[in-house]
């Protein structure tokens, strides 16, 4: 079976994100990036399956800016096997259902059973790629995935369908896929891997592919969605600290507040 | 203007937010509530197909889904089958000038952002982004009817997490009581069910609860987990990592309950408790149900 793993580099999730002096875009100089978490999470159970199924191949991509190539090293220093880069003008700035069409075009060149992605970049929080994907390649989607397996013993390595665990309120739908399809990852079980050392040395000297977004010939064009603005959310903060005295004082005060001025019970 | 709302039904009727968003359809509009039906669990394919049918035909200006799991699996399939605009998890929405202006979250919280969305779109709308006026009129729901020759996958099982009770879904509560390390362990949460049972609550946890298995993932609030924004959210023995706050900050009302006076949780706590979280929780139950009964 071939996984393509399709992740996003965003801004490390531990890092604080401030406004350009633009104000509606966010100030770059002071980002460390990194693999999207959900992305991260979808690289986990690709290589989660590869542990169990050494003839499965894991493939990871990016598109955007060129400086997705440490977000797909770091992919291939945790363990997938080859890494595609699709860059070039134009690529930071294509729009979420275009993006889809590129990644469908680099899905068929990869000629990949199974697509993973994380539900939704930590950057934008929209969640459409993944699933537009799906749509463009004609596949179905599974979505908020937690978990998948082979759904039935086949010959080695041939891909006889696959049962997926998808989050939802209360539990877990298991589903089965018997084609292809595209799942998007709401959390692996493990935390992701860290790449071990001989990971990353054999991950140094990989070959990283760069396609021309331009060459992939998609139709670029896309109903637009365009930041007008952004800003911090509203400041919050100077609250009311109860402290030093009896709980059981406090705690009837507190009532008494969230009755009589906050209105919330 | 044309604006369609899609209801989600649960097992006692529409779901809140598909009433919030119904009405905010009227409000901008010639409106149309629309359900999918004939599908004993929802399915992205069988449920898209007619819609998008419906969609070309009917050719409305706008489409609003609720922010639920379903809500958005279906929205962002259904504006790409269509090829229009899509913009997941509003907060706000006005329309004008053949375009759609959207507040919405982004980089998992820690930015609000103001987007134009070119008409047609479908919109994600967040559960609370508009309140539902009390003695509002149900919306009349037209149905259409799912295309089971659609589907490309089989059900196989439901499987119900352990821990879960059949609670109200986090996304859309209206109070959340989270627990955090603080506790101590998975033994103490039988106190943190107790609370949230009386205020009608939704149960919430940190990563790191989840992460320790103490809590199902689900209940995970912060980035890689829920956003929620209730009218109160109550805290108890949470740090507040940058990740927790993002999933939370946009509540009306916070209540920080920790032993530690630096925690970050009270740079954004409406109300904070410095104090023994053991010593609290049985008197602040005690005192909520005292301020039930007697309202």
């Amino acid at each position: 079976m071939k996984i393509l793993v399709c992740v996003k580099q965003t801004p490390d999730s531990t890092v604080r994100v401030k406004v350009a002096a633009d104000g509606r875009s966010v100030d770059a100089s002071q980002i460390t990036w990194a693999i999207s978490p959900y992305d991260e999470y979808a690289v986990e159970l690709a290589l989660e399956r590869k542990d169990a199924d050494p003839s499965t191949t894991v493939a990871v991509v990016t598109l955007g800016a060129a400086r997705g190539r440490d977000a797909l090293r770091q992919a291939l220093a945790m363990g997938c096997d080859e890494a595609i880069l699709v860059s070039g003008q134009g690529a930071e700035t294509l729009q979420g259902s275009a993006v889809a069409r590129a990644l469908a075009k680099v899905v068929e060149e990869a000629k990949a059973d199974l697509v993973l992605c994380g539900r939704q970049a930590s950057d934008d929080d929209q969640g459409l790629v993944g699933l537009a994907l799906a749509e463009a390649l004609g596949w179905p989607h599974v979505s908020t995935i937690t978990k998948f397996a082979p759904a039935d013993a086949g010959p080695a390595g041939s891909f006889n369908g696959i049962d997926v665990w998808k989050e939802v309120e209360g539990g877990h739908e298991v589903w089965r896929a018997s084609g292809p399809a595209v799942l998007t990852v709401q959390k692996s079980e493990k935390d992701p891997r860290y790449p071990s050392l001989p990971g990353i040395m054999k991950a140094k000297k990989k070959e990283i592919p760069e396609k021309d977004v331009a060459a992939l010939g998609i139709d670029a064009r896309a109903p637009s969605l365009e930041i007008v603005k952004m800003e911090p959310p509203p400041a919050r903060g100077g609250g009311k600290i109860l402290k030093d005295g009896d709980m059981k004082q406090t705690a009837a005060e507190l009532v008494r507040l969230l009755r009589e001025e906050a209105k919330v019970l | 203007m044309k604006v369609w709302a899609i209801v989600e039904r649960s097992a006692s009727g529409p779901r809140r937010v598909s009433l919030e968003i119904a009405a905010k359809a009227k409000e901008l509009g010639d409106a149309t509530a629309i359900e999918v039906t004939g599908l004993e669990r929802y399915s992205s394919l069988p449920a898209v197909g007619p819609l998008a049918t419906k969609a070309k035909a009917d050719a409305p200006d706008l489409i609003l889904v609720g922010a639920t799991p379903t809500g958005r699996d279906l929205g962002a399939r259904l504006a790409a089958r269509l090829g229009w605009a899509y913009a997941s998890e509003a907060t706000d929405l006005a329309v004008e000038d053949g375009a759609a202006t959207i507040t919405r979250t982004m980089y998992a919280g820690k930015v609000r952002a103001t987007v134009r969305a070119t008409l047609p779109a479908v919109v994600s709308v967040r559960p609370g982004a508009f309140t539902l006026k009390s003695g509002a009129a149900e919306p009349v729901v037209e149905s259409v009817t799912a295309d089971a020759s659609a589907e490309k996958l089989a059900f196989q099982r439901f499987e119900p997490s352990a821990a879960a009770s059949g609670r109200i879904p986090l996304a859309e509560a209206r109070v959340v009581v989270s627990g955090g390390r603080g506790l101590r362990g998975p033994e103490n949460w039988k106190q943190v069910e107790e609370l949230a049972g009386i205020l009608g609550a939704a149960l919430g946890a940190s990563r790191a609860v989840t992460d320790a298995g103490w809590r199902p993932n689900e209940e995970q609030v912060g980035q890689t987990g829920r956003t929620v924004t209730p009218d109160l959210y109550i805290a108890l023995g949470i740090s507040g990592a940058i990740q927790h706050l993002a999933g939370m900050t946009s509540s009306k009302v916070i209540v920080a309950v920790n032993k530690d006076p630096e925690a970050d949780i009270f740079k954004v706590a409406d109300y904070g408790v410095v104090g023994d979280l053991f010593e609290f929780l049985p008197a602040f139950t005690e005192e909520v149900k005292k301020a039930k009964a007697a309202a």
